[in-house]
């Protein structure tokens, strides 16, 4: 097969057979000799002192081989997000293993490691601690406030970051308005819901070298945490890479409890230690955060952003972790980039409360900023009377414009108006009707959401990890193994990746396959996230076979007497340009110079090949992207809305995506038909709730936590992928993740107007919510 | 406890906790990590298995309630290296990602059309709606379900028809 027909073919997954016949390369799958089970202790109270903590019944229990608490523990504080380094400024420093004071319930404060789980389990019933309850605050504006408790001593007014933005003149922007919108928009705190829990299982060997297994998102980021935050070099850690994890979506982006108490007991006892979440446990470990956001838009007659301003205050709840980053991103990209105006100003708030820490899911801060802005433009075309789309053409960017982000770079390829023409002709958005005009008991809208200005990756952020690498070996049957950081959360970087390294290579798909890698033995790479993999991880890919392949033409070349320049390879073979009879198979290539025979000839024994052309034929890269190209999304959703229920039903979406270039369309149609889910979920139903007295999860289980199953999804998803081919990506791609999960809301928000004709500026969209709106409860 | 039960059409001895889940059993006793644990309380359908050709949460099961009773888990579904119809549907629709909720379809839809063979699309929802998944959208899962039914539906017509032409 040649390059141009292996990018863009849905070659199938090289892992789909293992996970149809049941899945074997799962951490949660990992089992050592010797292998002890550890689980946590964790606090019932929201705000508390520890005043002691008695472990010594528990460790009588036979088979109970260790205790932790907090005097075992190292206590440099430290940030667990895996992409900035340690000690980076702009992330919040205030975390450590187990404390003297629990800021939220579920911390934990002790663990213990035993021969089996359910002993490991009943010695937790016997670890006696005396608390001393201190008062809590939930909301994160009364945090703010004078009188509330304060959770950090190093944060005034439980303040941990208080960025902010400004360009032009904002107040003369609104003066130059012919009309001023505001409004206030509220998010609520979602799960992620990767299906496999959180599992790792540590070997701390005589030498107090760890080796370990994990559930996460990066294996360098967690070396690097695990390092530190148990004083170690890092020298003394390997982190193996998973042939593949269950699932993600950002929820796996930090270093958890559970990685330092496991590396800890292990050190201990001297056995391997293994700790595995259960659903409530991860139910309480992550989320996306909660961003309320006060956003106020200056609009001239002629439909022209004059100015916007905006507040956005994030809970991160009792640390700062990923609020650190989750708030600029969703300001910056949320809020400020997505249209053009020449007067803009953002102040963001991350803030202490007594909930549960706040994590990374996908999208990053900007589903929340998207909810906001594209539901008041919404909001401004309702009004004044523009059309959605027209509306959003005069202020979006062009292709060629200065990058929002980073002026040095240019939008070179950028298909936001052709995402929204599309997808408006699929729709058929003429067909939209004025809102609420539909007479009867379902109600039919339809809506559209954007996002003009995201990432490929995180080139151009000064403080987060952007570079990565690959090695490529080829084999003397033909074949290549590729070896690469970057993990499989099952969105399919494995196929891509292989893909790319087929299409530079000169070989057939199936012919790469991703080998193992860990952290003594790939090049750096920074995680899978930021909807990075394809772009950045594809570069480097490219280019460790670029390199094997200009070793493999060289090699060549001395065989077959010619010059590496004239070579092409193409589908495992080599040939001179022009002339398919020279062609001769890469596996007699690679075996040359891997054999070590002579050639017999009329003058005698002679070397296969040139000794300087003798040994493996590999390539290598570690390299940053050039830029970092947004892509730009379009979705259009048709839903129902039931008035006398309440219940909003999506029936149809329309997702046009400008992602450079499809490398494998069925993957790519994936991201976006999971993206919905997620997106959907998001919308109209999930929604992480507490007690609000105690602080306590009231829906950490799928029975409580709901989540669109088979039968709330939409029977129509159609994906539309724009191709504007990326000139700095690889094969022209770019990126397609996280904007599937960003538009959702926003577009659904506005179809629930279109059809009822009332505006809900807090998600999730409830039949509760509905019913309110309508006037109905 | 000692269990004595059929798994795969394999019998199987394991000894177990008398608390402990079907699901540990298999997965920590028995070696079959097909099962796959997403909740542990019978809410997503990772874990499921037949019992008696019945589809039952494993989590929800104890591994004693196995003695003298028939299990089917995912891996007993292919026949030596040739796939089961679903399996092979499963991989050439794309319908999986992360696949840990992939054997759980695969049983439930499996159980889907041995009773019902010819599912309308919403019956093929309305049976996988005890799965979760976060990765697929279900989209692709629907499609490889509705290839399968047909492709089964075809081979039993031809099995039908050998019996026909026997007699």
């Amino acid at each position: 097969m040649a390059a141009a027909d292996i990018v863009g073919k849905s070659v199938t997954r090289p892992d789909a057979w293992d996970k149809v016949t049941g899945g074997r390369g799962y951490p949660v799958n990992v089992q050592l000799p010797g292998m002890l089970h550890g689980k946590l202790l964790r606090s019932p109270y929201a705000h508390a002192r520890i005043i002691s903590i008695d472990t010594s019944e528990a460790e009588k229990l036979p088979g109970v081989k260790g205790v932790l608490t907090a005097k075992d523990a190292p206590v440099r504080p430290f940030n667990p997000v895996y992409f900035t380094p340690i000690g980076c400024h702009s992330m919040v420093q205030d975390m450590v293993l187990f404390s003297d004071r629990v800021r939220f319930v579920g911390q934990p404060v002790a663990a213990v490691a035993a021969t089996t789980e359910a002993i490991a389990e009943q010695a937790l019933q016997l670890i006696d601690v005396d608390y001393e309850e201190l008062p809590t605050v939930f909301d994160p504006e009364e945090a703010m406030g004078e009188n509330a408790p304060q959770l950090h001593e190093a944060s005034p007014q439980n303040i941990a970051k208080n960025p902010s933005f400004e360009v032009g003149d904002v107040e003369a922007g609104f003066a130059e308005a012919d009309h001023v919108f505001e409004g206030v928009y509220q998010t609520q705190r979602v799960h992620t819901c990767y299906m496999e829990p959180r599992v790792c299982v540590i070997d701390c060997d005589a030498q107090g070298h760890f080796t370990v297994h994990s559930s996460m998102q990066h294996i360098f980021g967690l070396r690097e945490k695990l390092a530190y935050a148990l004083d170690i070099p890092e020298g003394r850690v390997t982190v193996v890479k998973p042939p593949y994890i269950g699932g993600g979506f950002g929820g796996k982006l930090d270093i958890g409890y559970i990685e330092m108490a496991a590396a800890l007991l292990s050190e201990r006892i001297g056995r391997p230690v293994r700790i595995e979440h259960t659903r409530h446990e991860d139910f309480i470990s992550t989320a996306r955060h909660p961003i309320k956001v006060y956003l106020k838009t200056g609009v001239s007659k002629d439909g022209t952003i004059t100015a916007r301003e905006a507040k956005s205050i994030l809970d991160t709840g009792a640390h700062a972790t990923h609020g650190s980053e989750v708030i600029m991103v969703h300001g910056m990209f949320g809020v400020v980039f997505p249209y053009r105006c020449a007067n803009k100003k953002w102040e963001g708030y991350t803030v202490y409360t007594n909930n549960m820490i706040g994590g990374g899911y996908r999208g990053y801060g900007c589903p929340q900023g998207c909810f906001a802005v594209e539901s008041q433009i919404d909001e401004i075309c309702e009004e004044l009377g523009f059309d959605p789309i027209e509306f959003r053409l005069k202020n979006a960017y062009e292709q060629g414009d200065p990058h929002p982000f980073n002026p040095a770079w240019n939008l070179n390829s950028y298909g936001y108006a052709e995402a929204l023409e599309r997808g408006a002709a699929a729709i058929d958005w003429s067909r939209r009707q004025p809102a609420g005009s539909e007479t009867g008991v379902k109600k039919r809208g339809i809506g559209l959401g954007t996002q003009g200005v995201w990432v490929s990756g995180c080139m151009g952020f000064p403080d987060i990890y952007e570079h990565t690498g690959a090695i490529i070996k080829l084999n003397a049957d033909g074949s290549a193994d590729l070896a690469s950081g970057t993990v499989d959360l099952g969105s399919g970087q494995i196929t891509t990746l292989c893909q790319i390294a087929a299409a530079e290579l000169g070989l057939e798909p199936e012919q790469v396959r991703m080998s193992y890698a860990d952290t003594d033995t790939v090049p750096f790479d920074a995680p899978t996230h930021a909807s990075r993999a394809t772009y950045s991880s594809g570069l480097a890919v490219q280019a460790a076979a670029a390199d094997a392949r200009e070793k493999l033409l060289e090699v060549a070349a001395a065989m077959m007497e010619a010059n590496p320049q004239d070579l092409e390879v193409s589908a495992g073979r080599i040939e001179v340009k022009g002339s398919p009879g020279s062609a001769i198979p890469v596996a007699d290539v690679v075996r040359m110079a891997e054999s070590p025979f002579m050639k017999d000839t009329a003058e005698g024994p002679q070397p296969s090949c040139p000794p300087e052309h003798k040994g493996t034929i590999m390539g290598s890269s570690s390299l940053a992207p050039p830029e970092n190209p947004s892509p730009a999304t379009a979705l259009f959703v048709e839903v129902e809305v039931d008035t006398d229920t309440g219940e909003v039903s999506v029936l149809r979406c329309v997702y046009a995506h400008d992602l450079g270039r499809v490398i494998n369309p069925n993957a790519a149609e994936g991201q976006v038909e999971g993206g919905m889910q997620q997106g959907i979920g998001y919308a109209l139903m999930e929604d992480l709730q507490f007690d609000t007295e105690t602080g306590t999860c009231l829906t950490s289980d799928f029975l409580d936590y709901k989540m669109p199953t088979a039968m709330e999804m939409p029977r129509e998803i159609e994906s539309i992928f724009v191709e504007t081919n990326e000139p700095s990506g690889p094969f022209g791609a770019k990126s397609l993740s996280e904007q599937c999960v960003t538009v959702p809301a926003a577009a659904i928000a506005a179809a629930v107007y279109n059809a009822i004709g009332v505006r809900i500026r807090e998600l999730p969209i409830t039949p509760e919510k509905v019913l309110r709106a309508l006037g109905k409860l | 406890m000692l269990v004595s039960t059929t798994i795969n059409g394999d019998v199987v001895e394991f000894a177990c906790p008398p608390e402990e889940t079907l699901l540990t059993a298999l997965r920590d006793r028995v070696g079959l990590t097909g099962v796959k644990e997403g909740c542990g309380t019978g809410d997503c359908g990772a874990c499921s298995v037949t019992l008696d050709g019945r589809l039952v949460c494993s989590c929800l099961v104890l591994g004693a309630e196995a003695q003298g009773r028939e299990i089917a888990t995912v891996e007993g579904l292919a026949e030596g290296e040739k796939l089961h119809p679903l399996q092979q549907n499963f991989i050439d629709h794309a319908a999986l990602q992360c696949g840990i909720c992939t054997p759980g379809f695969l049983m439930a839809a499996k159980a889907l059309l041995e009773r019902n063979p010819n599912p309308t699309e919403t019956e093929i929802r309305y049976a996988l709606a005890g799965n979760l998944c976060r990765c697929t959208g279900y989209d692709k899962i629907v499609h490889a379900v509705q290839a399968s039914a047909k492709e089964l539906r075809q081979l039993d017509k031809k099995k039908q028809r050998r019996k026909k032409s026997k007699k």
